[in-house]
């Protein structure tokens, strides 16, 4: 009864309710901007809430944080500039389909899985929080790193033309992703004693370049073709269309739930695993993956929504924040007399049911303003070329400066501009490049603690690995997706294809599996 | 395997010098801490730099041999003169960010780079300009307090006094 | 054309104002700037955005907190040191600067700053996981004596807490043959503990209370001469072993720093502003919870501590082999 009515005290109190929509709305723009991210967002409220009750410091951030995970996707699919890292995987499919006048139809079905994704990350948290934190805090060093291997697969994935360019672009982002002072040993690498390269390169840096002056300069190629004309006659996705993709967003979204409720890995990591999962297991999608599947964006939509949820689990049952905005939202707790810890569930269980309806008020108020507003957003494709690429180009020097306020960023972040659009005129891919630099640490760390931890026995390293079972399953789905993209078994799959083709000549190869006709 | 594309001007040199570039980090990840142990901060370097060397030269043999495109120049397909001038405003722009301050970098570079490629009048370069940096400059500088290079503007100042002078209205 | 010019006279209209002499003179005309030398979410970062809110009240002028994070810190430090002494950019920072010059991480530390206010120290405990086989500190030593190498220590890397903690405990008792796993922080490495990937991990009290309250890590000892208020039940470390005590109180703290060169009457006022803001009501009672002892002193009182804690601490990892520069060569002296 007590959990019913802290679960309900955001809807029946005004005040609440408000900045919880408040956040939201304001999220969607903050995640839409490179360069403007939830985390900074919710620091500043740290301060600026510092003399509030904390049930309306809370409610705001809350706000800001699911708004914010979503309004990543919006500049991904319009500008194929993503908002923030975990919509990488959304330009890669919602860009192609602006291009082709869809972009309505692409926020809308984004929105829609956002919602979802998020949904099924609360549902999680509510129901199963204990379970998902021990399984999460089972993870050893080994399996960490194996992660990061199943991650780095996705090269695969991301690679485009030619697998050998992503291999490349992929050992250049854990690269670029190793240099500076090394947080381990503090052993300089990369370094060539220039204290600019000490702190390292900024990863959003690399992603504003990458991303944004590249497409930019890019675009200069066409400055005298009119724009796209935008069709936005649908937005909302009809039911056919849901239900469709329901059972591939449930899959992404436990995908979401679980990566994001690691300690160290987040909502980025799921979007492009949730990515490479829907690639694999869509056979028959209305457009390859790259040139406007649906798929492309459901999956890494649901799976980063999915993500937020996830990402409370560990703050709410252990005090562990889940990533950067939740270690934030524990210190706020902290500073306003709570004590996150193990204890806070069961000593104020309370401030844990109003946290989940405060989520779901945020995830509704997406929805809301998800699906308002597109028609102006919209416009933003459809200004002249002639100012938009200026503009781009502004607001990208702005972003990259905001990440830490540090010119050094703003020159990475031309430099990484001017060598992407090269990269992309010469057909090397650059989603692998953001992939490798996402997962530098996550392996380059975990190895070095895995290989300390067996006392830098590769032996036992390698008989931990086969004999934990979580390790097991991680190292057999490392090995599978490794020879699932091998030619052989690419040839072999061909050829089964073929063969089904032949033996029920009214469908064409590839059309259905054998599941439907039943 | 992907059909194999014609070469681009300056694909090969391109290429060429991702390799020696992925060869002299090979060589500074060495030197981060050799082959000491399994552990040690500098193997994943290594190991990464390795690939990189390895992949780059196999694209390097693989364009090599590829027939260069027929009809593309340098100066048309690669790096057409919009490009070209954008990249040295924007060099332009990193070097004046800092002792100039971004309100009057900006202000420059915006108008410029509008009037240069819509061929509309100078007002309407300047309106559209002063417009947009308004607005980057509410949300970046007002709401998140971000604080750029201020420059010749003593903008942080001017923004202090106009707020106390709301205050001290109160 | 006409934007421009309105554009410039509203400029020099508040130029003009900004100059006029009823606002020069007094610090601060503008915002300030507060670098945090740690990310957003540590200890560092939360106790600077909980002081700060208070002290923006007594300047009058808000100050801008922002994270500038590498380095182990060096790198915002650098940034202030070489920016202007105008009192109007703080370096907020915890204890790591003054271990630069003998770990090789820099050239410059707190001698090149004037503390406006050293805010509380942290005290340190030595957890385990709750299923380790030894529930004491002298149970770990002797496990630890019986089978070398075997436990997992978790560490933040030289210079950290844990490898000074260790570092004693390698003194005082002839060694300490255990296997070090890096982590990037207590935080992660407190996480590790409860999922059992490292035994033993020495840590600040405040970021570890909460799970050890709840069960989930077993307090071994807190690393002072006397027990703590928090944790009533756990013996202090000297209690096992006497030599401890040369060492002891120690702890990180954390402070707040302008470059040497600002201007006299800035220092006075920042001062006026941290004390004011440490002393309230609220900040006490944070600082408490989270275990660590309110300080607040500024001047010649914080130079002198951050003296002895500097000469204690580097001599102590001088000895235990883990610097890479004698503290000899920069002057700093020997404890006696």
């Amino acid at each position: 009864m007590d959990a019913i009515l802290a679960f309900l005290t955001v809807f029946t109190r005004p005040d609440l309710f408000a900045l919880v929509a408040l956040g939201t709305f304001a999220g969607v723009y903050v995640g839409a901007i490179p360069g403007l991210s939830v985390t900074m967002a919710v620091s500043i409220l740290i301060s600026f809430t510092f003399s509030w009750d904390v049930l309306p410091a809370i409610a705001l951030m809350i706000g800001i944080y699911m708004g914010g995970v979503y309004g990543g996707s919006r500049t991904a699919i319009l500008l194929n500039i993503p908002g923030a890292p975990s919509a990488i995987a959304t330009a890669l499919d919602g860009y192609p389909m602006a291009r082709r006048g869809q972009a309505g139809e692409a926020i809308g079905i984004t929105t829609v899985m956002s919602f979802i994704g998020g949904f099924v990350g609360i549902a999680v948290l509510a129901v199963a929080a204990p379970f998902v934190s021990d399984f999460a805090l089972s993870f050893q060093p080994r399996d960490y790193m194996l992660l990061a291997v199943l991650g780095l697969l996705l090269v695969g994935s991301l690679a485009g033309e030619s697998l050998v360019k992503g291999i490349f672009c992929g050992a250049l982002g854990l690269m670029l992703g190793s240099v500076g002072m090394d947080p381990l040993t503090f052993t300089e690498r990369f370094t060539f004693d220039l204290p600019l390269l000490q702190s390292g390169i900024s990863f959003i840096a690399v992603m504003i370049g990458l991303f944004g002056v590249s497409e930019a300069l890019s675009q200069l190629h066409d400055i005298d073709k009119a724009a796209v004309r935008q069709t936005i006659a649908r937005i909302v996705p009809s039911w056919s269309t849901v239900r469709k993709h329901l059972p591939l967003s449930m899959q992404t979204s436990t995908l979401g739930v679980i990566i994001g409720a690691l300690p160290g890995t987040g909502g980025d990591i799921a979007a492009l695993m949730a990515y490479d999962h829907a690639k694999r297991v869509t056979r028959n999608p209305e457009r390859p993956f790259g040139d406007g599947a649906i798929e492309g964006l459901v999956a890494p939509e649901t799976a980063n929504n999915a993500a937020v949820g996830g990402a409370f689990i560990p703050m709410m049952t252990l005090g562990i924040p889940g990533d950067a905005v939740t270690a934030i939202m524990i210190g706020a707790l902290f500073i306003h007399g709570l004590n996150p810890g193990p204890m806070l569930m069961v000593e104020q269980p309370d401030m844990f049911w109003f946290i989940v309806g405060a989520l779901v008020l945020a995830n509704f108020c997406m929805l809301l303003f998800g699906l308002t507003g597109i028609k102006l957003f919209v416009k933003i494709v459809e200004m002249p070329r002639t100012v938009l690429v200026p503009l781009i180009m502004l607001l990208s020097i702005v972003g990259a400066y905001a990440v830490n306020n540090s010119i050094t960023d703003v020159y990475w972040m031309l430099g990484f501009g001017v060598f992407g659009y090269f990269l992309k005129l010469y057909g090397y891919p650059l989603g692998p490049i953001i992939l490798g630099v996402i997962l530098s640490r996550l392996l380059d760390d975990n190895w070095r603690r895995a290989i300390l931890s067996e006392r830098g026995s590769l032996g036992d390293f390698f008989i931990g690995m086969v004999t934990s079972p979580l390790s097991l399953v991680l190292f057999l789905s490392v090995i599978f997706i490794f020879i699932s993209q091998t030619p052989p078994w690419k040839r072999w799959r061909q050829r089964r294809e073929a063969l089904r083709a032949k033996s029920d000549p009214a469908r064409p190869a590839a059309a259905k599996t054998s599941e439907e006709k039943i | 395997m992907a059909a194999r594309r014609a070469r681009r001007p300056g694909e090969a040199m391109f290429t060429a010098l991702l390799l020696a570039v992925s060869l002299f980090l090979l060589w500074s990840a060495f030197g981060i801490s050799a082959f000491e142990s399994l552990s040690s901060p500098g193997a994943v370097p290594m190991a990464t730099t390795f690939a990189m060397a390895v992949t780059a030269a196999i694209v390097l043999f693989k364009t090599a041999r590829s027939p260069a495109a027929k009809g593309e120049k340098i100066g048309r397909e690669v790096l057409p003169p919009p490009v070209a001038i954008f990249a040295v405003m924007l060099v332009a722009y990193a070097i004046l960010l800092e002792p100039f301050g971004f309100l009057p970098t900006s202000a420059l570079f915006l108008v410029v780079s509008i009037k240069l490629l819509s061929a509309r009048s100078w007002t309407y370069a300047a309106a559209i300009s002063l417009l947009s940096l308004t607005l980057i400059y509410v949300l970046f500088r007002i709401v998140f307090t971000v604080l750029m290079p201020p420059g010749i503007v003593p903008e942080g100042e001017i923004l202090s006094a106009i707020r106390g002078l709301f205050s001290g209205g109160l | 054309m006409k934007f421009h010019s309105l554009f410039a006279a509203a400029l020099a209209a508040g130029v003009a104002f900004a100059a006029s002499p009823s606002l020069a003179q007094d610090y601060p005309t503008k915002e300030i700037q507060g670098i945090i030398q740690w990310g957003a979410g540590g200890s560092t970062d939360t106790v600077m955005r909980a002081v700060t809110p208070k002290a923006e009240e007594v300047l009058g002028q808000s100050i801008v907190l922002q994270n500038v994070t590498g380095g182990v810190g060096a790198i915002a430090l650098n940034k202030v040191a070489s920016g202007k002494a105008d009192g109007y950019t703080l370096l907020m920072g915890a204890e790591n600067p003054l271990l630069y010059k003998v770990m090789g991480l820099g050239t410059k530390d707190y001698s090149d700053f004037v503390p406006i206010a050293i805010l509380a120290r942290g005290t340190p405990i030595l957890v385990a996981r709750p299923d380790a086989p030894f529930d004491t500190y002298e149970e770990m030593m002797a496990y630890i004596k019986d089978h070398p190498d075997e436990v997992k220590f978790g560490s933040t890397g030289p210079g950290g807490l844990p490898s000074v903690v260790s570092s004693m405990i390698a003194d005082a008792e002839g060694g300490l043959p255990v296997t070090f796993i890096p982590y990037d922080g207590d935080g992660p490495a407190l996480t590790a503990l409860q999922s059992k990937a490292i035994d033993v991990m020495p840590a600040v009290l405040g970021a570890a209370i909460e799970a050890v309250k709840a069960g989930k890590m077993k307090p071994l000892a807190v690393v002072t001469n006397d027990k703590v208020d928090q944790l009533p039940d756990v013996e202090p470390i000297s209690k096992a072993n006497e030599k401890f005590s040369k060492y002891l109180p120690w702890g990180p703290f954390f402070g707040v720093f302008v470059p040497k060169g600002t201007p006299e009457d800035a220092i006075s006022k920042l001062e006026d502003a941290y004390k004011q803001a440490g002393e309230q009501d609220s900040f006490k009672q944070l600082m408490d919870n989270r275990g660590y002892t309110l300080m607040n002193i500024s001047g010649k009182e914080a130079e002198d501590f951050m003296t002895k804690w500097q000469s204690s601490t580097t001599w102590l990892l001088q000895d235990a082999g883990m610097t890479k520069k004698s503290p000899e060569e920069f002057d700093i002296p020997k404890p006696e």
